[in-house]
């Protein structure tokens, strides 16, 4: 059968405003609500729309998530045509294809679209927290005919942080601005796009520079040049965690409104991840646990609130975590105190530390050296 | 590690009862997230070893979708992988352990497969091997074959190379073991080196040990060596997000998997994926498979919860660490106190007795009112219950009804014993007859007792659940089709060989689901119309699959396999050798050496040679073909000739040509060898008391309660595996020194012989362990209140439907 639409991801962002947790991995590799990571999702939704030739485009930090995803068998990616392709800057005979935009990403790889040969091509980032079924994206796209269709949003927070858009009665863009200072519009681009293919070599193809991105370059090029773009609106939850406070509201979300993103349910959509093969936790202490996501492979002596736990994190005795974000293989000593904090991957807290903060606060082996309640990392 | 074949033993049906019911040991969840068969798969994965064979029995559906391809234990191959090797013979059900017999099925396996070292190991340990570790040391110590144990016992995993293995297999016919243990145990020609696994191993063979291996995950020195970081339990990969933990829950020293919701209390416990446990709930020493529901303020002691099991509210779930309390698969457990059952019987003890059935009814209902099940009995009023008990019941009600074109009346009379209420049903014509059954219109007469029932409901009545025994009920469930109100129905099969068959014009006008059928099989109308079915022991049920034990019914039970339960009988407690008026001497397991004043008494009454050391086998039975009795004849002469020390009694009546040969052989050893034929109520006790050893050779056998009853009184059980005997003796195994009894699977006379020679050497040679399975044959639990347990359990499963 011909591959009606292939996926091409984009995962090169850095997270500059996650730094430090971006500061060894790509935003799509970083851990969310316990045992997820980022990229999951956009992964478990192309699954879910049995969308299965998906091109991966890496840049910045490429190897943990280039071993995370694998040949994508967790996802049930790994059919024989198709499957999951790690496309990477590469050289030939013109010289260096290091990508600049979004858009020039894309471009950079058009030759693995031309392999495959698509009706139609989505462009996804691999770092924003939702659960779609891009079915209906494409079912918005065919019935209004467009060149390309953008899923759109109401978000709760500032338009200024995203594309913003207006829309008319027919469903159609009628204007865009990239993060406006004054936004005048009602819906936010999700950067989620379906390009007829076709349009989207077009497009691509002529009188560009190097640097260019979807949202600042393409979508007002193309509006100027009279393309036709449809809006797809999304009503789900939907969340592009740029900056720790949206990252861990992001993760207190679990918590305080699980109904939001219902990752409990397995029938409509259920969200992948690649398991860890940890034992189930144990809980040792008694009834010292409210309102906490707890991954496999924890032991918990202690009491822990309000807080999202990982795999193989350690609370031990009379130790006291609230409100904070425990990475994998976290170690909270006992008598040690934590609030408001993320604490990343295989930090050790020694017994008896005071971490207690106002705001999120992300705590590793080295700041927690220089705070005087780790140990030598 | 290139040089090492796995083997996993799959074959063991182990006793699990309705846990494996629809899934082989292999395939039971485990600790979680796990199953049993990830321990001998993670094992071979952490060495390396990349060929891997599973010999399953019968259904394995559930083992291969979760192994699927192998590939999370890296079997997914070009060369060598991952083989399952199926029995060839589906006709037959096939031994409970890996015979040599078995791996000559699949001799192309062993030879295609280029290993030098094979290691054989059961699909239910729980444990954390260095595979390779092992075989380094079977090859230092230069036997022939290593078996690896622990210090509690064995785990029947045993290590050879592969010269040593084909030669085996390929004289499997002529060789006289059978299996691997069989070998090791028994040939004293080869070298056996015994190594020792230092961490934890546990084979998981029924569901108390079930309950307790998940238990003892909890433990954190046992859980650090089954689970170790560096060689990780690799499982089929399921998604579940973290477990979230709401306001109210109250959680101690337990083990959660991923998925679940919980606010509820938990302690000692151990919880899979996805389980949702509501507000005041509280759970304690139980174990939680995927998906279970426990709803507000229900309290679950001691229990396995199968898949999807739903706990209503404020139920109370409740077994023992000897007796867990286990649902089955997507049951909905709701609280059933003042629950009311009927039971319609042909018979029941003290009433009528013509046989076996008369004991259940009279035990299964005592034990049951006893558990606080309101029971009531209803039989036909035979003239011998009239002439007995008139005086004695009550009048209840009168009925007239219209059947077969004549308006017949019926009055019902009650007697109340121990709170279980019978009901007889008056009818002069069908039932004052002077004898129970055997008239040429019995099949009329029991269709007439159906429709009274039928008829009688409201006014004795109501009750929640109709439990129907054997053939004569058959019609019952569809009498009530369609009645407003009906009871659902549970029918027993005591023996399938008893079906009650007559011809339509018989049934013409009163049975609805008659249809176009010429003739009707009573048996089989209650198999096809019950709500649910049972027979007398977990083994028997799963022969009735194969057409050598299920006959003309194979099918229709094939058809209800799922709703279709085996619980074994049991005795009462009263019989027992401490309160025996009818023997020599009473006694108890703290007085045993009193048994032998009563070997001496039957050896006296016997007129046999007197003697302590002389070695007695006793025999209660029909002399049927069914009964063992042509294997019993064609090694009995030989087996007597070469044991001079070896006496034989046997009680009972059935076929001439088999009482001729016996005599035959009796004749030569007059004071060896003695028959009784005829029925005298006193003698059986004296021989259940006073022989050694207990005979059941039987080829068929649904349950079996004289083997119970000799095991009673520490007479060590000779059987064969099948049916009741299978679940009640377990072999006694000379390395561990655990079992009750001897048993043997293959029906042959040879293979009796053996065993009846291996009982004698133990006898003779091994005193102490003689006394050791004599002990573990009285300690055994028979009692009526394991069965009404069991049975209350399929009642809960039947209601919540």
């Amino acid at each position: 059968m011909k591959t009606e639409t292939i996926a091409m991801v984009l995962v090169g962002g850095k997270g500059s405003r996650l730094r430090p947790i971006t500061e060894k991995k790509a935003k799509p590799a970083v851990t969310f609500g316990g045992k997820y990571r980022l990229v999951d999702f956009v992964l478990s939704n192309l699954a879910n729309a049995m969308i299965n030739t998906v091109g991966i485009i890496t840049q910045y930090e490429p190897h943990s998530l280039m071993d995370y995803i694998g040949l994508g068998s967790s996802w049930d990616l790994d059919v024989s045509e198709g499957g999951v392709h790690f496309l990477t800057p590469y050289t030939d005979i013109d010289g260096e294809k290091w990508q600049k935009g979004t858009a020039h990403a894309i471009r950079q790889h058009l030759h693995f679209v031309r392999t495959h040969d698509p009706k139609y091509v989505l462009v996804l980032s691999g770092d924003h927290i939702y659960k779609m079924d891009y079915r209906e994206l494409i079912r918005t796209h065919e019935k209004k005919g467009s060149d390309f269709t953008i899923g759109i949003f109401t978000p709760d927070d500032s338009l200024s942080r995203y594309g913003v858009l207006t829309v008319d009665k027919d469903g159609f863009v009628e204007r865009f601005e990239e993060k406006p200072k004054d936004p005048a519009g009602d819906y936010a681009s999700m950067g989620i796009y379906l390009f007829n293919r076709d349009i989207l070599e077009k497009i691509l193809a002529d009188g560009l520079d190097e640097d260019f991105d979807f949202g600042n370059d393409i979508i007002p090029k193309a509006l100027a040049e009279g393309y036709s773009i449809a809006a797809h609106t999304f009503k789900g939850y939907f969340r592009d965690v740029g900056t720790i406070e949206s990252l861990y509201d992001a993760n207190m979300d679990l918590i305080d409104h699980p109904e939001q993103l219902m990752l409990n349910d397995y029938r409509n959509l259920p969200v992948y991840t690649r398991s860890s093969n940890l034992s189930p936790h144990h809980v040792i202490s008694k009834g010292g646990i409210v309102d906490v996501l707890v991954s496999d492979g924890c032991m918990i002596e202690g009491n822990v609130k309000r807080s999202v736990l990982s795999g193989n994190v350690i609370v031990k005795k009379n130790a006291a975590v609230e409100a904070s974000l425990l990475f994998e293989g976290v170690v909270v000593g006992e008598d040690a105190h934590v609030k408001n904090a993320i604490v990343l991957e295989d930090t050790v807290i020694l017994p008896g530390t005071e971490l207690v903060f106002d705001t999120p606060t992300v705590i590793d082996n080295k700041k927690l050296w220089a705070l005087g309640g780790g140990r030598d990392a | 590690m290139r040089d090492l074949s796995l083997v996993i033993d799959a074959t063991s049906r182990g006793a699990f009862e309705k846990l494996t019911q629809h899934r082989m040991p292999g395939a039971l969840p485990f600790a979680g997230k796990y199953r049993l068969i990830d321990f001998a798969l993670s094992n071979a994965k952490n060495a390396n070893v990349t060929n891997v064979a599973i010999f399953p029995w019968g259904n394995y559906r559930s083992l291969q979708d979760h192994i699927g391809s192998g590939k999370r234990w890296n079997l997914d191959r070009r060369r060598d992988g991952l083989f399952i090797l199926p029995p060839k013979n589906m006709m037959m059900p096939t031994e409970d352990s890996l015979t040599f017999q078995r791996m000559h099925e699949h001799i192309e396996y062993f030879k295609r497969s280029p290993q030098k070292y094979f290691l054989f190991t059961p699909a239910s340990i729980v444990w954390n091997a260095d595979l390779a570790a092992l075989v380094e040391e079977h090859v230092a110590s230069q036997a022939e074959v290593s078996e690896v144990r622990t210090e509690r016992g064995r785990i029947l995993t045993f290590i050879m190379s592969r010269e040593f293995l084909m030669k085996r297999i390929e004289e499997y016919d002529i060789i006289p073991y059978k299996t691997l243990s069989d070998l090791v145990d028994r040939d004293e020609r080869i070298k056996v080196n015994t190594i020792f696994h230092t961490g934890y191993a546990r084979m998981v063979t029924n569901p108390v040990n079930y309950l307790a291996a998940n238990l003892d995950m909890l433990k954190f020195e046992i859980g650090r060596t089954v689970f170790p970081l560096e060689a990780p339990i690799v499982s089929k990969e399921k998604t579940a997000p973290p477990a979230r933990y709401l306001p109210g829950n109250e959680v101690e020293d337990t083990l959660v998997a991923s998925g679940c919701l919980i606010q509820g209390s938990i302690k000692e416990s151990v919880v899979s994926r996805d389980v949702i446990i509501k507000k005041d709930a509280r759970i304690e020493n139980s174990f939680l498979m995927n998906n279970v529901v426990v709803e507000e303020g229900a309290i679950i002691k001691h229990a396995v919860l199968d898949k999807e099991t739903v706990v209503k509210r404020d139920t109370l779930v409740e077994g023992t660490p000897h007796h867990p309390y286990v649902t089955e698969k997507r049951q909905v457990v709701t609280d059933h106190s003042g629950l009311s059952v009927l039971h319609v019987a042909a018979e029941a003890h003290p009433f009528v007795k013509t046989g076996g059935l008369a004991d259940v009814i009279e035990g299964l209902s005592r034990a049951q009112s006893k558990k606080g099940i309101e029971t009531a009995v209803v039989l036909p009023l035979y003239k011998s219950i009239k002439d007995t008990y008139s005086e004695t019941y009550q009048y209840v009600t009168t009925e007239t009804f219209e059947f077969r074109g004549e308006t017949e009346k019926i009055r019902v009379y009650q007697i109340q014993r121990d709170k279980v209420r019978f009901f007889f049903i008056e009818h002069f014509r069908f039932f004052e007859r002077e004898e129970t059954y055997g008239y040429e219109d019995d099949c009329l007469r029991f269709a007439f007792f159906a429709f009274s029932v039928a008829r009688i409901l409201t006014k004795i009545g109501p009750f929640d659940l109709l439990h129907l025994h054997d053939w004569h009920t058959g019609l019952l469930p569809g009498l009530l089709q369609g009645e407003k109100d009906a009871p659902p129905t549970l029918m027993t099969i005591h023996n399938i060989d008893y079906q009650g068959i007559c011809p339509r014009e018989h049934l013409e006008g009163i049975y609805p689901p008659l249809g176009q059928k010429t003739n009707v099989n009573f048996l089989e109308e209650g198999i096809n119309t019950a709500t649910k079915l049972a027979t007398v022991s977990p083994t028997y049920r799963d022969e009735l699959r194969y057409e050598y034990y299920g006959k003309n019914l194979t099918e229709a039970l094939l058809k209800r396999d799922r709703d279709f339960y085996g619980v074994l009988n049991g005795i009462s407690k009263k019989l027992h050798p401490t309160n025996d008026s009818l023997i020599a001497a009473p006694y108890d397991i703290a007085s045993l050496e009193k048994k032998r004043l009563n070997k001496r008494a039957l050896q006296k009454r016997m007129r046999l040679s007197p003697g302590d050391d002389k070695f007695v086998i006793g025999m209660v039975s029909r002399i049927t073909e069914q009964k063992g009795f042509p294997i019993l004849i064609d090694c009995l002469k030989s087996f007597l000739a070469e044991h001079a020390d070896v006496e034989f009694v046997l009680l009972g009546q059935g076929d001439e040509e088999f009482i001729d040969r016996l005599e035959a052989i009796a004749k030569e050893h007059p004071r060896r060898m003695r028959l009784n034929i005829g029925y005298d109520a006193a003698i059986p006790n004296e021989i259940y008391a006073g022989a050694d050893a207990f005979l059941m050779p039987s080829r068929v056998e649904p349950c079996g309660l004289s083997q119970m009853i000799a095991m009673r009184y520490g007479t060590v059980p000779i059987v064969r595996k099948t049916g009741g005997l299978a679940d009640s003796v377990t072999d006694f195994d000379p390395v561990t020194k655990k079992g009750n009894g001897f048993t043997f699977f293959h029906y042959d006379a040879h293979v009796l012989k053996e065993r009846l020679k291996d009982a004698h050497r133990v006898f003779k040679d091994q005193k102490e362990d003689w006394v050791g399975i004599m002990r573990q044959a009285m300690q055994a639990d028979f009692s009526l209140e394991r069965q009404a347990q069991k049975i209350l359990e399929i009642y809960q499963s039947i209601l919540s439907d």
